[in-house]
């Protein structure tokens, strides 16, 4: 399947493991990647704050430009991208004025978004395009066998529910299915559809880094080894700012936190520096030895 | 019909530790969950202690959580939840100290709600018209979105994890009610309001929607969270690391087309603030994290023109308001007063 890859401006910078992972397991999963150096970003739930019909022309100019290469499908990595874009969509289809607005302003740059093209998480893809378990349980190289996961979707994935249309928007089960397709066993705890605290890192740091704090303990009070995400936004709460979460809820907190498309090639015998794994600022060791593969230096 | 295992929530004043009573009842589908937490009360255990009234979502007392999920007891049919969870486990309300059982102290959601001066603020420069009606126009009313629907019956509160992490955040429902004022044409707190939230944490919103999928009326607080953030900027600037990070976080865009992180850290938390994040900093370059430049994307031109077309007050109109004085427009021409007893009635009805 072929997909315009929209990887986001943190999977291009401070958490380039995620495209290295995203760009190892895709072929192998049956993506084909096609990548367009002239997407923006996506405006991260904060541009909309200062100006919703600017927010949505950038994305409408994603989106056209996806849509002008033939493509129907924007692969999105991260929650939060996968978030912004479907309130452009949203936003394009409901309010009148927004849309005539965004017209108007494309139309001289030769760019039209016709409504064709939408943006699809990469989970989402797994799961509802590609087949989910069946396809991946074949491709299976190295079962993550007595790995207890935390799941942890990121709130943009999930809600508002009428934007993202993805499972349901509270008790979701789309990642844990992956997770037991992988071999692992997944964690049930209230927290993997709660915030990771990133929106408001630069607030007040105290209470994001507490509200991080709550989710890696929750997960572990339920016998998680590890955690994993598909956003890189709540890789940096969970993994980034770890210590300091540990902090806030006072205890060390040590758990690993995988980003989703680090999980599944693992399981598909990828070697963990290709994962881009000794990246994270949490030791993932202690995981790879309990699925048998070993660190390697980066 | 359906088997249905529930699981209660029981917690006595002199119990130390809660504890979860099992019972399993035989209901059709479509009953809703209340029907059977009373069928409990009155066929097994009457010393349950719930609160309801109205029984069909009009009231705002019945509001639990239905296997995790903030929800009205009287509108939630047991049927999908039992599908989803094999049983439906009960328990009180969030963010609010348990009484008993499934009965919480509302306290802490009433004065949230009372701090945001659920009133109208009387407007000097606009008195209201002494003893007949304000009547606002289509558009006025339009302003107000899905706010006036609001029941209070605190679902949003009890599944907000800002609240639940820092007490000093105002909530869903009362920011929503906030806001229903902001935008009252009657209304001459505008600036006001928004300073005092400003104050109150309105930055602590973490945008997780929870409140949005809990809200059995669909008022949609996050959203109206978003226009107040939108609304403060315009008011106010860029006064606090809040209002901060969104505006500069816009502006970054027009370098590159994609964020520059280290850029964003000193625009929003000063100097002062990302020497703070250096050691973070140094951290991340030890495993190959530097923050390198993106290059500048390609068609940047284009996002440039996107910026010029649109980064202008007048294309904040989307909203469908402007900010100040003019959110309140000139006001619809009042009808002639009503003199009951000379002239003759108008040919054509209008006035309620
Ligand atoms: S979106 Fe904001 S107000 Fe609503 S539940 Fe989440 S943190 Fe609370
Ligand atoms: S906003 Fe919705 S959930 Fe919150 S108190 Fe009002 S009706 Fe209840
Ligand atoms: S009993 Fe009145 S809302 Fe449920």
């Amino acid at each position: 399947m072929k997909v315009a890859y929209y990887p986001g401006c943190v999977a291009q910078e401070s958490g380039r493991e995620l495209d290295m992972a995203t760009r190892a397991v895709a072929p192998l999963v049956g993506i084909e990647l096609v990548d367009f150096p002239n997407f923006s970003c996506c405006g991260s739930g904060f541009v909309d704050e200062a100006n919703l019909t600017l927010n949505v022309a950038l994305n409408a100019r994603n989106l056209a430009i996806a849509e002008r290469a033939g493509l129907t499908r924007i692969m999105t990595v991260c929650s939060t991208c996968q978030g912004m874009l479907s309130l452009a969509r949203h936003t394009l289809k409901e309010n009148a004025t927004v849309a005539r607005r965004v017209e108007e302003t494309l139309r001289p740059l030769g760019l039209r978004y016709e409504g064709r093209a939408e943006a699809r998480h990469l989970l989402q893809i797994l799961v509802e395009d590609l087949g989910g378990a069946e396809r991946l349980k074949p491709l299976i190289r190295r079962p993550l066998t007595g790995l207890k996961v935390g799941a942890f979707y990121g709130c943009h994935l999930l809600r508002p529910h009428d934007h993202v249309e993805f499972d349901d928007p509270e008790d979701p089960h789309s990642f844990e299915d992956v997770i037991r397709a992988l071999g692992a066993e997944p964690v049930d705890y209230r927290g993997r559809v709660l915030c990771c605290g990133f929106p408001i890192q630069f607030v007040k740091p105290a209470t994001a880094e507490r509200i991080a704090g709550h989710q890696i303990l929750d997960a572990k009070a339920h016998g998680a080894d590890a955690m994993a995400t598909p956003c890189p936004l709540c890789h940096i709460s969970l993994d980034g700012y770890q210590k300091e979460a540990g902090r806030a809820v006072g205890t060390e907190l040590n758990m690993p936190i995988f980003h989703f498309p680090q999980l599944v090639g693992l399981a598909l015998g990828l070697a963990p520096a290709v994962l881009g794994l000794p990246r994270h600022l949490v030791n993932v060791d202690g995981a790879l030895a309990r699925i048998g593969a070993v660190a390697v230096p980066a | 019909m359906v088997e249905v295992p529930l699981e209660i929530y029981r917690k006595s004043p002199q119990d130390a530790a809660p504890h979860y009573d099992r019972f399993q009842i035989e209901v059709e589908e479509h009953t809703p969950v209340l029907t059977v937490l009373l069928k409990v009360r009155d066929e097994i255990d009457p010393t349950l202690s719930l609160r309801y009234s109205c029984r069909q979502a009009i009231c705002g007392s019945c509001a639990m959580r239905i296997n995790g999920k903030s929800r009205l007891a009287c509108r939630t049919p047991v049927g999908p939840e039992v599908r989803l969870r094999g049983r439906i486990r009960i328990d009180p309300m969030g963010n609010q100290p348990v009484l008993r059982d499934l009965v919480v102290d509302q306290k802490p959601f009433w004065d949230r709600y009372y701090a945001v001066k659920p009133y109208l603020i009387p407007d000097p420069a606009h008195p209201l018209p002494e003893g007949r009606e304000s009547p606002m126009s289509p558009e006025q009313v339009e302003q107000f979105r899905e706010t006036p629907r609001c029941i209070s019956c605190a679902s949003c509160y009890s599944a907000c994890p800002a609240i639940a992490s820092d007490p000093s955040f105002l909530g869903p429902m009362a920011l929503a009610k906030l806001y229903r004022f902001a935008v009252d044409p009657r209304d001459g707190g505008y600036t006001q309001r928004l300073q005092a939230v400003q104050n109150q944490g309105l930055w602590l919103c973490l945008r997780c929607n929870l409140c949005v999928e809990a809200c059995p009326k669909d008022v949609r607080p996050a959203e109206r969270i978003v226009d107040l953030k939108w609304m403060a900027n315009q008011e106010l600037g860029a006064r606090e690391p809040g209002s901060r990070h969104a505006i500069r976080f816009a502006s970054n865009l027009t370098e590159g087309g994609l964020l520059n992180e280290r850029r964003l850290a000193v625009d929003t938390l000063g100097l002062g603030g990302s020497l703070r994040q250096l050691p973070k900093a140094i951290a991340m370059m030890r495993k190959g994290r530097s923050l390198r430049r993106h290059p500048p994307i390609q068609g940047l031109n284009e996002v440039q023109a996107i910026y010029q077309a649109l980064d202008r007050p007048e294309d904040l109109a989307h909203r469908e308001r402007q900010k100040g004085a003019d959110v309140k427009g000139p006001r619809p021409p009042l009808p002639p007063k009503a003199t009951t007893q000379s002239a003759p009635p108008p040919s054509k009805g209008g006035s309620p």
